[in-house]
């Protein structure tokens, strides 16, 4: 029997298994990679998001952003109609503010968090997958902004006696809140499978999640206590941002609070 | 050589016969009964329909020209919904027999609005396929068939409302009819949903906490529906909560006096 010899050695032919390490898909005809409108954004499958980060990827960031500044705003401009007109105009800048600062803040963080933990994903890669699922977050808060405009309407006006105390008021700010702890949820939930396909493997998509999650977490808390307030501060009048909120973190007050609560 | 015991014939070799196709599991598909393909011409057909064929009405909301129907499924919801605010305004009488019917019939229209924008949202990212005039016409069944069922309770309701004088009562009495018609509502919402293709219906299902809420909160927003008062609208904002609590309060002083 012959051997063919491929290589000219005297050996024998090794066949050597081609690895593929995350291989980009085809290239399909660009009209089956177009983004399309924001109902296909949304209902787009893991391989159909994975094809437009690697194909489109400028026009899917434009796109984030795009939904980010619109759906945050107009929920954040609900969220500060209740203390008065340029309350809404100053929380429907600040909220989309901040998602943005947190996710450009975290950016290299996050870039270098993916691939350390198992994804191997590009600093920009990293970037479109976290401004996709705060724009799946924020075209969500833009859907519930008139459910949340519903219920500040049906809350009592700010009056002089209207207390950061009053249940009205926490009424309010728990309903809103609740509605940014949900979008947050619903876009998080969204980029887990985009992880998965990426990664395929879902326990490391899971601890590159958790980890990007903490990390925008733990900025974009202080980002919001810089950037307050949000609804409203009794004791300040109307402004975009004051320069007493430079001083101090969110976390030395939650640590106070605590403290007191504990130890008093 | 003889054979004394002939080998016996072997019969033909017949395949055995190739079971038929079965259906994948999973609901039918929209349009396979030649039924749900007929066009529903008018609204007396839409009302037969989405209370025996509701799949024909789900189809027909995917066919061009849809919006007829959704016109039509709206008008049903407005004219039904402010009969029954007639009968709940028999119980004050008065300013309310006209008050009653008006607010009932905007709030179920305003709280749909509302909702429809988030319903929208939340079924694009459960993966269903209906567009925008799909489930804008899902949610218009939705309340043409709750409508339809609170006219079924309708002199249910006329009865109690002549023969009681408790406000809390009447008001736990429409607030069990509405929550049964709306059940009936969802039912016929999620089955359209269902056959979008959706992967999920978490997104669904958390849509129809906040639809009633909303509901709910908007029967305070317009207050009172069925008690009195001098304004057509309330002057003092409160959350649904705190109003019940308060009805609820004015009903136990009420029976304290009485008593006394």
């Amino acid at each position: 029997m012959r051997h063919q010899n491929q290589n000219r050695s005297d050996g024998p032919v090794k066949i050597v298994p081609a690895i593929e390490h995350n291989p980009a898909p085809r290239l399909r005809d660009r009209q089956s990679v177009r983004l399309g409108s924001l109902g296909v954004f949304l209902r787009a499958r893991p391989e159909r998001l994975r094809e437009w980060m690697l194909c489109r990827q400028l026009n899917l960031m434009v796109l984030c952003a795009v939904a980010i500044v619109i759906g945050a705003g107009i929920y954040g401009a609900v969220m500060g109609s209740w203390r008065g007109p340029w309350q809404a105009l100053y929380t429907g800048i600040k909220l989309p503010l901040a998602i943005l600062l947190t996710t450009l803040g975290n950016g290299l963080l996050n870039g270098m968090l993916a691939p350390l933990l198992g994804i191997n994903l590009t600093f920009r890669q990293s970037l479109s997958a976290v401004l996709m699922s705060f724009a799946v977050a924020s075209v969500v808060l833009g859907a519930l902004s008139p459910v949340a405009w519903f219920v500040v309407w049906n809350t009592p006006p700010l009056t002089a006696a209207m207390r950061l105390s009053s249940p009205e008021y926490g009424v309010m700010q728990l309903t809103l809140a609740g509605f940014l702890a949900l979008a947050g949820v619903v876009g998080n939930a969204h980029l887990l499978p985009l992880l998965s396909e990426w990664a395929r493997s879902v326990s490391t998509a899971r601890k590159v999640l958790f980890a990007w999650l903490v990390g925008n977490l733990f900025l974009g808390s202080q980002i919001c206590w810089v950037l307050r307030p949000f609804i409203w501060d009794p004791s300040r009048p109307v402004e975009f941002i004051g320069r007493e909120y430079f001083h101090g973190s969110f976390f030395e007050t939650v640590f106070e609070a605590a403290r007191r609560l504990i130890f008093q | 050589m003889n054979n004394q015991n002939p080998i016996p014939p072997i019969p033909p070799q017949v395949p055995p016969p190739i079971p038929p196709v079965m259906p994948a599991s999973g609901p039918r598909s929209l349009g396979d009964d030649p039924a749900e393909r007929a066009a529903i011409p008018n609204i007396i057909v839409a009302i037969e329909a989405i209370l025996r064929q509701p799949r024909r009405v789900m189809f027909q909301l995917r066919q061009p020209g849809a919006g007829w129907l959704i016109a039509a499924m709206l008008f049903v919801s407005v004219l039904c919904s402010l009969m029954y605010g007639v009968v709940a305004g028999t119980f004050s009488g008065g300013t309310q027999l006209w008050a009653a019917p008006v607010k009932i019939a905007a709030g179920l229209m305003i709280s749909a609005l509302i909702c429809l924008p988030s319903l929208y949202i939340f079924t694009c990212l459960g993966g269903s396929q209906a567009r925008l005039v799909e489930v804008s016409g899902l949610l218009a069944g939705l309340l043409m068939l709750m409508t339809i069922l609170l006219i079924g309770f309708a002199p249910v309701a006329w009865i109690f409302s002549q023969s009681t004088e408790s406000l809390a009562w009447m008001g736990t009495l429409h607030l069990i009819f509405w929550f049964i018609a709306t059940v009936f509502g969802l039912r016929f919402l999620e089955t359209g949903f269902s056959h979008s293709n959706a992967r999920s219906l978490t997104g669904f299902r958390t849509w129809v906490v906040i639809f009633m809420l909303v509901a709910l909160q908007m029967t305070t927003a317009l207050r009172p529906i069925l008690g009195t008062s001098k304004t057509f609208l309330p002057t003092e904002k409160k959350f649904f909560v705190a109003h019940w609590g308060d009805c609820l309060k004015g009903h136990d002083e009420a029976s304290k006096s009485e008593s006394q």
